[in-house]
């Protein structure tokens, strides 16, 4: 079994940092790993520099094989663009993954659609098998017999709720950041640790071993990825107006005791009874 | 080697020499070889006055002397740019066909010929179709093989869609939301132009569509039994409902509900829907909203922006050339959705804007909202509409992933409804374990009062010690994913401000900060601002409302 990693770290504006989010899908990545053996690849799409993110990665879940797609075409991608350069990485990849994770946002104020959207582009592939998307994952148990993935997954509305979902493998899973991984018997948590002891050796050249791919490797025109590809741009940034709740405060220090009193007053009348 | 050493000649010589030296390399070294040698002054000012000459000639080149097979295709751009004369545009082309030949730079200089002496009537120059095989012959290009790309260029688009959710049977109040703002932008959208007193951040008017006809607010509703709910959009706004009911359809499932929204924009063959696709869909912001969106905007080719905090519709001036094709040039682009969304940082917002681009429309323009964002408006019952069923056959493959339960998950905290809430920021990261125990004494203090949380206290990988652990959950957020409270008294503790936060307590009656930056974004929502440590400023007022007499006490004092 080898499982992908999709690391989406598109658009990042510190390189050097892991999007939270994205350590969330990889924990999800590795308890499946240790649980059900099987090997992760880390794919990102980004700067030279993320080459980096790609091998702390690699510490983090005791990664297999790192992907970089990078190059200056992809760059200033919106999610349609991110998506397609990422669903061909994956195309490209030697074995087809029988899960790929998702991180469900980037941290920089990205969507939440790069996810869904790579399931998209993935599943209207011939070359790949049809990919089910399961989004807002909270748990996950995978069942290698049945060849089955069972997950929780949160929905909110007016009420809240948590539904559980089965499906065949393979499957495409964005992990929500309230994702717990869990590891309940002895034998998982000593090959975590195995996992970890192998990890650490590599850590050194991990860099070195990223495979990078850019636009050409991936066959991908130019005028359907990064800027020229996006259907979206910014078109400008403001700061946000002040909302109808806006005030002008009365300013004080601790030291001013007049200052404290009147905050004190304003507190007083809903103070607890004796 | 150079020419001509300076240290073999006289001064006098020099000069009229220097006049035939173009090249500032062999300048330079004419000026390292009389500094190593005879090292005369009024030689080397002579040889830089000419070096200067040269590299001042640089910068500003001739376009009708410069030899264009030393400019880039970039070079020739900005060097057209600022030619009026079209006998020397005229010249450059000529030239540009006799030496180097290249596309690029010919079509620079043709669409600056174009547009200095007036075009067409003043029409933009269409940008040449190239097909991608011989614009990279270096690649295969499957990317027009794969589906992805629908590619489609100068089609219709009418009509603004809005997929309204269901939960159990009912509408969502975003639903409701979004199909009243739909309501309000395009009854705008539909006015007389000559009446248009528009300002910058609400919609124009056009008068309908480009023939003068008005445009429609079209409600979606996907579910099972939910032909009652389409009625309710009509009434909350729709101009025309459709909806599809499936019994497997109860709870919402990505693939049925993308191929249905999709069928039903883009290949449902219906009478009024007389377009290619719609030209605006607006979804709601939630868990399987924001999915959807993604989903549907991709197979419509399309893109899309989420979490959007406010919508109109207004002509926009583009000079992106992703967008205009042209460098350098702008374009206005008309009946743009502008889509403003908080950044992630909270304090700035970006407007997103989904544009057509030269032989690719990139239609329908599509926005997810964040619920609570519109007014929720009084559904109006007598308002004319029609509901239309949508009735295709739903393929078994389309529901491979099964929903086996479904549990409603315990509410939690409810913030809502007490006198006071304590909330605690960043603020609290010296000591975070110490700056929950400060917050929960000062809530126990207050007779009602509750404890609420920033997203970055939650965010934050802060250890906490056990016994206050059980306070730090999601369930306490306040803001715009968690919750939104406006009590009588809010205390926000070591909070900056973002807007993520202050949308969920802006309207509370009272709001005491207290932050140690002498500026926080929070200040503007305070009526006290208590510049300080909120270690050392929590405990003083605990134990003021517990001492009630002390303070009485003070006051008292004061008073004389």
């Amino acid at each position: 079994m080898s499982f992908d990693e999709d690391g989406h770290l598109e658009r990042g504006k510190t390189p050097t940092v892991m999007n939270p989010n994205d350590k969330v899908a990889l924990r999800a990545a590795l308890q499946t790993k240790v649980r059900h053996g099987g090997s992760v690849d880390l794919a990102s799409m980004g700067p030279p520099g993320y080459k980096e993110v790609l091998a702390e990665g690699m510490e983090d879940v005791y990664a297999d094989d790192l992907y970089l797609f990078s190059d200056r075409e992809m760059g200033a991608a919106d999610t349609w663009a991110t998506a397609m350069t990422v669903a061909t990485g994956i195309d490209k990849m030697e074995e087809t993954p029988d899960l790929i994770f998702a991180g469900f946002k980037t941290a920089d104020g990205e969507t939440g659609h790069t996810g869904p959207q790579t399931n998209w582009c993935l599943n209207i592939n011939e070359n790949l098998p049809d990919y089910p998307l399961i989004t807002h994952v909270v748990a996950i148990d995978v069942d290698e017999d049945e060849g089955t993935v069972r997950v929780k997954r949160l929905v909110e509305g007016d009420v809240s709720e948590i539904e559980t979902v089965e499906v065949d493998l393979p499957a495409f899973v964005v992990t929500d950041p309230e994702f717990e991984p869990s590891y309940r018997k002895a034998e998982h948590r000593l090959r975590y640790k195995d996992f970890r002891e192998d990890a650490r050796e590599r850590a050194e050249t991990a860099e070195d071993e990223v495979t990078v791919w850019n636009h050409e490797d991936l066959n991908l025109d130019p005028d359907f990825i990064g800027l020229d590809g996006s259907p979206t741009i910014v078109s400008g940034v403001d700061p946000i107006p002040k909302g109808e709740g806006a005030r002008e405060a009365t300013e004080l220090t601790p030291d001013d005791e007049e200052g404290m009193e009147q905050v004190f007053e304003e507190m007083q009348p809903f103070a607890a009874g004796d | 080697m150079v020419e001509i050493d300076p240290t073999e000649h006289e001064i006098a010589d020099l000069g009229p020499m220097l006049k035939d030296v173009d090249d500032p390399d062999e300048l330079r070294e004419m000026l390292e070889l009389e500094e190593g040698g005879e090292d005369r002054a009024p030689v080397k000012t002579l040889i830089e006055d000419r070096l200067e000459k040269l590299e001042g000639d640089e910068e500003d080149v001739d376009p009708a002397s410069v030899d264009l097979t030393d400019l880039t295709i970039a070079e020739i751009a900005n060097m057209v740019r600022d030619v009026e004369d079209a006998d020397v545009l005229e010249d450059l082309l000529e030239r540009e066909k006799d030496g180097k030949d290249r596309k690029g730079a010919k079509s620079q200089i043709e669409s600056r010929i174009e547009s200095v002496t007036g075009g067409d009537e003043d029409e933009t120059v269409e940008v040449e179709y190239v097909p991608p095989e011989e614009k990279y012959p270096e690649l295969d290009h499957p990317t027009e093989d794969k589906r992805y790309v629908e590619g489609v260029s100068g089609e219709t688009y009418r009509d603004m869609w809005v997929y309204c959710e269901t939960q159990h049977g009912e509408l969502l109040d975003v639903s409701k939301e979004m199909l009243g703002k739909a309501r309000q932008m395009m009854d705008d959208y539909n006015a007389d132009p000559d009446s248009d007193s528009s300002d910058d951040e609400s919609t124009s008017s056009y008068g309908g569509d480009e023939d003068g006809n008005p445009e429609e607010v079209i409600a979606v509703v996907i579910g099972d039994d939910v032909e009652e709910l389409a009625e309710q959009a009509v009434a909350y706004g729709a101009d025309r409902a459709v909806f599809h009911d499936d019994d497997r359809l109860e709870r919402f499932r990505h693939k049925p509900y993308t191929e249905i929204m999709c069928h039903m924009a883009r290949d449902w063959d219906v009478e009024w829907r007389d377009y290619h696709e719609p030209r605006y869909t607006i979804f709601p912001a939630t868990d399987n909203g924001r999915d959807l969106s993604a989903l549907v905007q991709g197979e419509l080719d399309s893109g899309l922006a989420s979490d959007c905090s406010d919508l109109y519709i207004q002509d926009a001036m583009i000079s992106n050339p992703a967008k205009t094709g042209t460098p350098g040039d702008s374009k206005e682009f008309d009946r743009i959705l502008h889509m403003p969304r908080p950044d992630f940082s909270g304090f700035e917002y970006s407007t997103i804007l989904c544009i057509d681009k030269p032989h690719r429309d990139f239609h329908p323009q599509g926005a997810s909202v964040i619920p609570g964002t519109f007014d929720l408006q009084e559904p109006d019952e007598g308002r004319e509409g029609e509901v239309v069923e949508h009735d295709i056959d739903l393929p078994e493959e389309w529901f491979m992933t099964e929903i086996t339960d479904a549990d409603q998950l315990e509410e939690g905290v409810d913030l809502t409804g007490y006198e006071v809430v304590v909330a605690l920021g960043r603020g609290i990261g010296r000591d975070p374990t110490e700056g929950i125990e400060l917050g929960v004494d000062l809530v126990d203090a207050f007779e009602d009062a509750e404890l609420g949380l920033s997203r970055g206290v939650i965010t934050a990988s802060y250890q906490f010690g056990s016994h206050v652990e059980q306070y730090v959950a999601e369930e306490r957020q306040i803001g715009e994913s968690g919750q939104v409270v406006e009590p009588d008294l809010y205390i926000a503790a070591g909070i900056s401000g973002a807007v993520q936060h202050t949308v969920g307590m802006e309207d509370s009656d009272t709001v005491i900060s207290i932050n140690t930056d002498a500026d926080a974004d929070i200040k503007d929502f305070s009526d006290y601002y208590i510049q300080g440590d909120l270690f050392e400023v929590l405990p003083r007022l605990t134990d003021a409302l517990a001492e009630g007499d002390l303070a009485a006490a003070v006051q008292e004092a004061s008073d004389d």
